[in-house]
């Protein structure tokens, strides 16, 4: 992926204006607004409440679990599917209007989880048809460097590997240029490297002007990418904000971990201490004195406290505890699968 | 100048037939590398009418065959299989599978209008059943049966039954919602109404030949026999239950097709 990106803001800047709804004053900073949406699949409440928002030139990352309600939004945002209620406007327009839709999908571009290619067309040829398709699109070849195909261009797809047709479905979304991309579980089945590139161009779109609105269930790939995180639960939001900050999450206890030699009983410790696992726990709100007490009862007693961290609680343990609790039974998943 | 144009993209936008023939083209290409529907669909017509002709070849006209040859009774019902399956068939098991692999959801993400991608197919299986027919008419002159004159009323028939066949394909994809279940109901429904319409042998059942005239297959068997074998123009009278049919079919496929793998 080492090809230079061309802006999709300057483009996108050059659209003539669209009319603004009426009634609403819309706010050009927004590429994504969302007021109590609501919709239900007969008595299941799949979205209850949500609420958020997306500034252009952000990446911001639906997080939740399954049956939250995160494919049903996202599914409104891109114009699958109705609401019952509640306000969402994408891009100045509203993705519920059928008058609206060619021209939002003339600048959104969508990756989603399923690998949707024809398995006998080659990897140019299917993003040259799709490129077709569009106004204003990246040149082939562009995107083709873009996602990590260089080399691979004449090959059919169905000879492809699961993270290359991965790739493919990236450029896809990618060839319209759009102003906003829905990237829905990106990298799943890559590895490593391929997972670090993904990132890397990723990163390269948002600075090029390209808003985003991820959805994913890996917490590191959250905690890398995202300027913000909307966490849904039970169909409503319960925590939105940077990943670092998210719940309240720099404010949280720290949490000391290590483990005594056979012999010490945890009781012994200078401070109030728990077990887990064989190992010692302790969470603080304090853990610089803590930490100070600790090490300094260990040298005067000789001591070895083998294997010693201090962490904040991850992203993962801040997702789990606030998701916990209200989890419930949401929208059917796919059905078939 | 936009700033589209001077980031190297120039806006533009395609005609509809533009949108159209780029549709054509790719589907072309996916179904001629497609080992599966370039010998199922294309070849199998050919090599049946091939068969066909090596049997009965010398078998001249005769009342068992309505006062045809066998070949002539056989090329224009072997014409109408293949249309079958180049579009009832194909249509019915591809959109099926692109609908359940996403394939569908993706096309309506982009810009590409709904009629473009279904105008493109029909123009796609169209293309695929003329080759085909001239196939079958070019090995029925190798076997005696005479060109045919009426080339308008072969084409008109050709198109319009085409145009239902595709319409009842893409039916029968919308209310099955399981591409592993395509294939087989397909030819389920398909199977027992080709026998019983004529395509293999011919009927001379009047009630069965009465019930299956206001079916989809024969009144489109007798519509090419016309033009095909008996030197006569069109058959307005089974077109009509033909372009019913498509209607039906249509009515069908706008009602109940969905892009989504998912039901709402």
């Amino acid at each position: 992926m080492h090809t230079e990106l061309t802006s999709g803001a300057a483009s996108a800047g050059a659209r003539p204006a669209q009319p603004a709804m009426a009634g609403r004053e819309p706010n050009p900073r927004a590429a994504i607004t969302v007021a109590g949406l609501r919709k239900s699949y007969g008595s299941v409440h799949a979205v209850r409440d949500v609420s958020f928002s997306v500034r252009r030139g952000e990446i911001v990352a639906l997080l939740g679990p399954n049956g939250a309600g995160k494919t049903t939004t996202v599914e409104i945002l891109e114009g699958f599917r109705a609401r019952d209620g509640g306000a969402v406007e994408v891009l100045g327009l509203d993705p519920g209007d059928r008058s609206a839709a060619r021209g939002l999908r003339e600048r959104t571009g969508l990756v989603l989880q399923d690998i949707a290619v024809e398995p006998y067309l080659t990897v140019r040829e299917t993003i040259a048809r799709q490129a077709g398709y569009y106004q204003a699109p990246r040149s082939v070849p562009e995107v083709i460097g873009l996602v990590g195909l260089t080399g691979l261009e004449r090959r059919k797809v169905r000879s492809l590997s699961g993270g290359q047709k991965r790739r493919l479905d990236l450029a896809l979304g990618l060839i319209g240029s759009p102003e906003l991309l829905y990237l829905d579980e990106p990298t799943t089945g890559f590895d490593p490297a391929a997972r670090r590139d993904a990132w890397n161009l990723v990163r390269q779109l948002r600075a090029a002007g390209t808003t985003i609105l991820l959805t994913t269930h890996d917490m590191a790939e959250a905690q890398a990418l995202a300027d913000r995180v909307v966490l849904l639960n039970a169909g409503a939001v319960v925590a939105e904000g940077p990943p670092a900050g998210l719940g309240g999450r720099d404010a949280e206890r720290a949490r000391i971990t290590f483990r005594l030699p056979p012999g010490v009983p945890p009781a012994d410790l200078p401070v109030p201490a728990g077990v887990h696992d064989g190992a010692v726990v302790i969470d603080t709100a304090r853990p610089t004195e803590d930490l100070h007490r600790l090490t300094g009862w260990a040298i005067r007693r000789g001591v070895t406290l083998s294997g010693l961290t201090v962490d904040r609680p991850s992203l993962e343990d801040v997702y789990l505890r606030l998701t916990r609790d209200r989890a419930q039974p949401g929208a059917p998943e796919r059905s078939i699968r | 100048m936009t700033a589209a144009a001077v980031a190297g993209r120039p806006l533009r936008r395609r005609s509809n037939l533009g949108l159209v023939i780029h549709q054509v083209r790719y589907e072309q290409l996916s179904f001629w590398r497609n080992p599966q529907s370039a010998i199922f669909t294309f070849v199998f017509p050919v090599v049946f009418v091939t068969i066909m002709g090596a049997l009965f070849g010398s078998v001249g006209r005769s009342s068992y065959f309505g006062g045809l040859s066998a070949l002539q009774y056989y090329v224009p019902t072997i014409a109408a299989l293949c249309v079958l399956g180049s579009c009832y068939g194909q249509l019915a098991v591809a959109l099926a599978a692109r609908r359940q692999n996403g394939i569908l959801k993706r096309i309506r993400a982009t810009p590409l209008p709904a009629w473009a991608y279904f105008v493109g197919l029909l123009a796609h299986c169209i293309l695929v059943s003329i080759a085909d027919i001239a196939l079958i008419v070019g090995v029925g002159r190798l076997y005696g049966v005479p060109f045919p004159s009426h080339w308008p009323a072969i084409v008109l028939t050709l198109v319009l039954g085409a145009a239902a066949f595709c319409a009842l394909g893409v039916a029968v994809a919308s209310v099955i919602s399981n591409a592993e279940a395509a294939p087989a109901v397909a030819q389920l429904v398909l199977f027992p109404l080709l026998f019983l319409s004529g395509t293999y042998l011919p009927i001379h059942s009047r009630v069965l030949n009465q019930v299956t005239g206001w079916l989809p297959i024969r009144p489109f068997n007798e519509a090419l026999t016309g033009p095909l074998s008996r030197h006569t123009g069109a058959d307005w009278r089974h077109l009509a239950v033909l372009a019913a049919w498509g209607v039906i079919g249509a009515i069908v496929a706008v009602r109940r097709f969905r892009w989504d793998p998912r039901p709402e």
